[in-house]
């Protein structure tokens, strides 16, 4: 058959974010794909060696559009690791709590864009809709709602307002009441089963090689997780499962993310029986346009809802970063993983597969 | 972590090993043998490529490479102490004319990153598959992640002049 070259996104309505893909295509089977970002590149990288360390908040955010906590929560802890600031009791508590609530919001999101592309409307205005309560939650906590600059070195901006953890316990409470309802129409519907069972494999060795994190990693068994292997935050006080599947294929990637997320409820009410009532949620600072943080170089990680987040930070004992470098989980999996996963599937499943892999574009620009 | 610093200066010459607290090895060594020591420590189970980075030291006119490893786990449910560590090793190469080889043949995963490198610090490394633009759409004459790179200026050149304060305050009051 012949041979035909399609270019698959940014505007194609298969596509889920601003990302394009090259298909060399034979029928309906690809051939080989050629990812190709760059739609959302915005240079921060760049830009952050031109603001002081505490300026940056507002920037490294916006590098993940779905979930900025994680992005806020490496940048603070690798400023901690340069300048050797300790975070307190109560503030490591609230840090984990607040990440927890940005993970069940990103799977929400997640669960959104996955029913979304594949049809299931009524399961994604669900998704929206729980995602919203939390972010409401989010608003009452930092006053925003997506972009909450709530993380800073030496802990968190403010505590909890009066009566913030019961409206939250409510608000998971809602959540999960619905989990039976996701599953009856989604997650165990024999019509998403034939969609995505046996589609996109990513094997064990492949993903070994090609350096996949998160829940590829998971789905194929291992229970690869930076909160279990290097516990940060209050990580080491609480008892947790790390959910996996066997397959390594698209459905149970996604039911490695569902059962991350009720990981995630559970966790936050544990965490919330174990905060210590009293102290502070934040060590002092100095004034930040004169903070020159000391020479030296700092490399952290941590676990995003999208699997190993790192940050490479250097710094040259000036009241700015000299260089700053994300290793962000969809990198590897938006290009390496992607590009293999497509091979020999249909051109109907590329967003399918594309999504049960999480990949965001902006992250993959930085 | 002191063992596996004697085990490297043990095998290989001209490398300075120094541990740090959080778990970290940084290793510095010469270019001709990073590849050699890329694949003993994939051979030794430090087989996660997390990241290959560089830094513009203009002082010195000379660019860092950095590659940073870990360790996937060895039991699927065990949690071992080796997966904590993560070694940094280090090279450095002149900043005229940058060259250097691929390291695609030992980790696969470093094809988009070299790819990123040699567009934003303008590195050419040799044996990669597919040195195309990655992520940028223009042609710069300096790659735009060196120090070098004038940005204020770019911004000018590419989207206009934009006037100062002063200079608008001016502007209006010639006009009324």
């Amino acid at each position: 058959m012949r041979e035909l070259k399609l270019f698959y996104g940014p505007q194609h309505l298969g596509m889920v974010g601003n990302f394009s893909i090259t298909l060399k295509v034979e029928g309906d089977r690809i051939v080989k794909a050629d990812a190709n970002p760059g739609y959302l590149h915005r240079g921060f990288e760049k830009l952050m060696e031109q603001r002081t360390w505490m300026q940056n908040f507002p920037l490294v955010c916006r590098i993940n559009v779905v979930e900025p906590d994680h992005m806020e929560l490496i940048y603070s802890m690798a400023v901690e690791k340069l300048a050797g600031i300790e975070v307190p009791e109560r503030g490591k508590y609230t840090r984990s709590i607040f990440c927890e609530m940005a993970r069940v919001a990103s799977h929400l999101f997640g669960a959104w864009a996955y029913a979304n592309m594949l049809g299931f409307d009524t399961v994604a205005n669900w998704a929206m809709y729980h995602r919203d309560l939390l972010l409401d939650m989010f608003e009452e906590l930092t006053g925003a709602r997506v972009y909450h600059v709530y993380l800073r070195p030496g802990g968190v901006r403010r505590d909890f307002p009066n009566g913030f953890t019961d409206k939250l316990v409510k608000t998971l409470h809602k959540i999960g009441g619905k989990v039976p309802d996701y599953n009856a129409t989604f997650f165990e519907n024999s019509l998403f089963k034939k969609r995505a069972e046996g589609i996109g494999v990513v094997t064990r060795e492949e993903a070994l090689r090609m350096g996949a994190v998160g829940h590829t990693l998971k789905a194929t068994g291992m229970k690869y997780d930076i909160r279990k292997i290097e516990p940060y935050d209050a990580y080491d006080q609480v008892e947790f499962n790390i959910p996996t599947r066997k397959n390594g294929d698209a459905y149970s990637r996604l039911l490695a993310i569902r059962d991350d997320m009720i990981e995630s409820v559970h966790m936050i009410f544990k965490l919330i029986d174990k905060m210590p009532k009293k102290g502070a949620v934040y060590t002092k600072t100095p004034n930040p346009f004169k903070w020159n943080i000391p020479k030296g170089e700092a490399y952290v990680r941590c676990e995003s809802a999208r699997g190993e987040l790192g940050l490479y930070l250097v710094s040259n004992g000036k009241n700015k970063p000299y260089r700053a470098h994300f290793d962000t989980p969809s990198y590897n999996h938006g290009l390496t993983v992607l590009e293999k996963a497509l091979e020999g599937e249909s051109i109907s499943d590329v967003g399918n597969i594309m999504m049960s892999l999480y990949v965001v574009a902006p992250e993959i620009d930085r | 972590m002191n063992e596996l610093k004697k085990k490297f200066e043990s095998i290989f010459n001209n490398i300075t090993v120094n541990v740090v607290e959080d778990n970290r090895i940084v290793v510095n060594i010469k270019k001709d043998e990073v590849l050699t020591f890329l694949s003993y420590l994939k051979n030794l189970g430090y087989e996660h490529l997390s990241l290959v980075s560089c830094v513009d030291w203009i002082n010195k006119s000379e660019f860092e490479l950095i590659y940073i490893l870990s360790s996937y786990m060895a039991k699927d449910e065990e949690y071992q102490e080796k997966e904590k560590t993560k070694i940094i090793v280090k090279t450095r190469i002149p900043r005229k004319e940058a060259r250097f080889i691929t390291v695609i043949n030992v980790f696969e995963n470093a094809e988009p990153y070299e790819r990123e490198l040699h567009e934003m610090f303008g590195i050419y490394f040799e044996g990669h598959p597919r040195l195309t633009p990655l992520l940028l759409e223009r042609d710069y004459e300096i790659p735009p992640f060196r120090k070098d790179f004038d940005m204020q200026n770019y911004v000018d050149n590419t989207y206009g002049k934009i006037p100062s304060i002063k200079e608008r305050k001016k502007e209006q009051n010639e006009r009324t």
